[in-house]
């Protein structure tokens, strides 16, 4: 096993790096909220460190989120071991964060999608939990912009 | 893959021959401006099937069948001319052409002079048990693991929603891309609807599911849900995407463990909100030409809650599909 490990250890190293750098948020939540595993995505984006939101319970440290709606939508994850999806046209966002293109961005806000997926652990039972979080402000942006060009389309026609 | 070459002088001839070929035809076309290039691709083996004009410079099309005789070519010739006399027809059938088809070329009688002659039909033959028409045993096979993967869902449902679950029986078929509309339309005849799609993949297998629910459902949804206050068009979105969760999650993780294989699931879209079924799924048509759909109806026991599951899985998993469920199938 310790050889296994040592032979591993690259493996690891380059997987953790890549879970760092990947531009997608990586959240691992326990029963509580509290976070267990914060990657370079969200450090960036909230401007938090690791060690700044290790253990604490995410309604605490981001009182955007609406705890109750949040709650529901992990309960099936834990309970059911199934992933829930929330899409920014539900809500255009988890967490404040502002736009990735802060120049040419048309929107002060990240759109984000959220994706939850059950952990499964050594005995079989789901004790975390993990949030996927994806930047989708172009194609929200883009999505509202197509929706105002048709309102605008259908006004002219009306008008004749 | 079976090669077609086209042989005639004219440029415009050979754009004309190569139009008429049928759309879902997958062949290799190679093109030549002469006898003698003719018979050096069909000397390459690119041409099973020569589409043949006869009066060409260089080599004229005699002059090709005959060398194909000479040579003991497995070519099968068509001839396409403009050449309407009857002494020109016998000619080229002595030479071993199959037919003589005259300039301009019309697709239809085209189309029948290759089934005809067996040129399609032969293609199809060999993949149409499998296309056509679900095998029996097949599709008992997909209805029995959408079953088991069809009440673990209503189970999750159920236990959210805490209400029982009506379990429909899954409806399992090979749909052509035009009729999925016919199909859904099925489903939803008078009321508007809103709708869910999300793609999902694995090794192998690939499709999309869409959930359905009905307008009329939501009071009745918004009630089990205990929300108080307006149901308006942002949380009937939000009721819209648990179920979809939950349904979709649960029947693709049953299917999946049955398959013995996991799928990524993409983000889910909003199809629309209120609207008539056609307006929802606009199909590409070119993309697709047969899917295999898995129809689930859920009702919910003493409210007026009516959603659709279905799930389209490309026709190329089902090669992989089969395969993984060859354990269910043998005898």
């Amino acid at each position: 096993m310790a050889h296994n490990l040592f032979n591993d250890m690259p493996e690891f190293h380059w997987m953790m790096d890549m879970l760092q750098t990947v531009d997608v948020g990586l959240v691992v939540l326990d029963k509580d909220f509290r976070v267990k595993l914060w990657n370079g995505f969200m450090e960036s984006h909230s401007g938090l460190l690791p060690s700044q939101v290790r253990d604490k319970v995410l309604f605490e440290l981001f009182d955007e989120i609406d705890k109750a709606w949040f709650m529901n939508k992990a309960k099936p994850v834990f309970e059911l071991r199934n992933r829930a999806f929330m899409i920014w046209e539900q809500r255009p966002y988890l967490m404040r964060f502002p736009n990735y293109r802060p120049i040419t961005g048309s929107e002060d806000v990240m759109y984000q999608n959220i994706t939850l997926s059950p952990l499964t652990s050594t005995t079989g039972k789901v004790d975390n939990i993990c949030m996927m979080i994806y930047d989708m402000t172009d194609v929200a942006t883009g999505k509202k912009q197509l929706e105002s060009v048709q309102v605008t389309l259908s006004e002219i026609h009306e008008r004749g | 893959m079976f090669s077609v070459l086209i042989c005639d002088d004219s440029l415009v001839a050979r754009k004309q021959v190569a139009k008429c070929l049928p759309e879902d035809w997958p062949v290799a076309v190679h093109f030549a401006r002469n006898g003698q290039e003719g018979m050096a691709a069909l000397q390459e083996g690119k041409g099973n099937l020569l589409l043949l004009d006869l009066n060409m410079p260089v080599m004229d099309g005699y002059q090709v069948l005959e060398a194909i005789q000479a040579a003991k070519l497995p070519t099968k010739v068509i001839v396409i001319s403009g050449d309407i006399q009857p002494e020109a027809h016998e000619r080229v059938k002595t030479l071993g052409a199959l037919e003589f088809i005259e300039k301009p070329i019309q697709p239809e009688l085209f189309y029948q002079v290759l089934i005809k002659h067996r040129i399609i039909a032969s293609q199809e033959d060999k993949s149409a048990p499998q296309l056509d028409r679900l095998d029996p045993a097949i599709r008992d096979c997909y209805q029995e693991i959408t079953n088991i993967a069809m009440g673990q869902a209503g189970d999750h449902l159920a236990r959210i929603l805490n209400v029982f679950v009506k379990l429909p029986i899954p409806n399992v078929n090979l749909i052509e891309s035009a009729e999925l509309h016919m199909m859904l339309q099925d489903i939803e005849d008078k009321d508007t609807v809103s709708g869910i799609c999300q793609g999902f993949v694995g090794p192998g297998v690939c499709g999309e599911a869409l959930f359905i629910l009905s307008d009329s459902s939501f009071a009745d949804v918004a009630k089990i849900m205990n929300i108080k206050g307006e149901v308006d068009d942002r949380v009937q979105l939000e009721l819209l995407m648990d179920a979809a969760n939950i349904l979709i999650g649960t029947c693709l993780n049953g299917l999946a463990q049955q398959l013995d294989l996991h799928f990524s699931q993409g983000h889910p879209v909003v199809l629309g909100q209120h609207r008539n079924i056609t307006e929802l799924i606009s199909t590409n048509k070119t993309r697709w030409r047969r899917t295999l759909a898995i129809e689930l109806s859920y009702g919910l026991e003493g409210y007026s809650v009516h959603c659709d599951l279905v799930l389209l899985v490309t026709e190329e998993s089902m090669k992989v599909m089969n395969q993984k469920l060859s354990h269910l199938l043998e005898e």
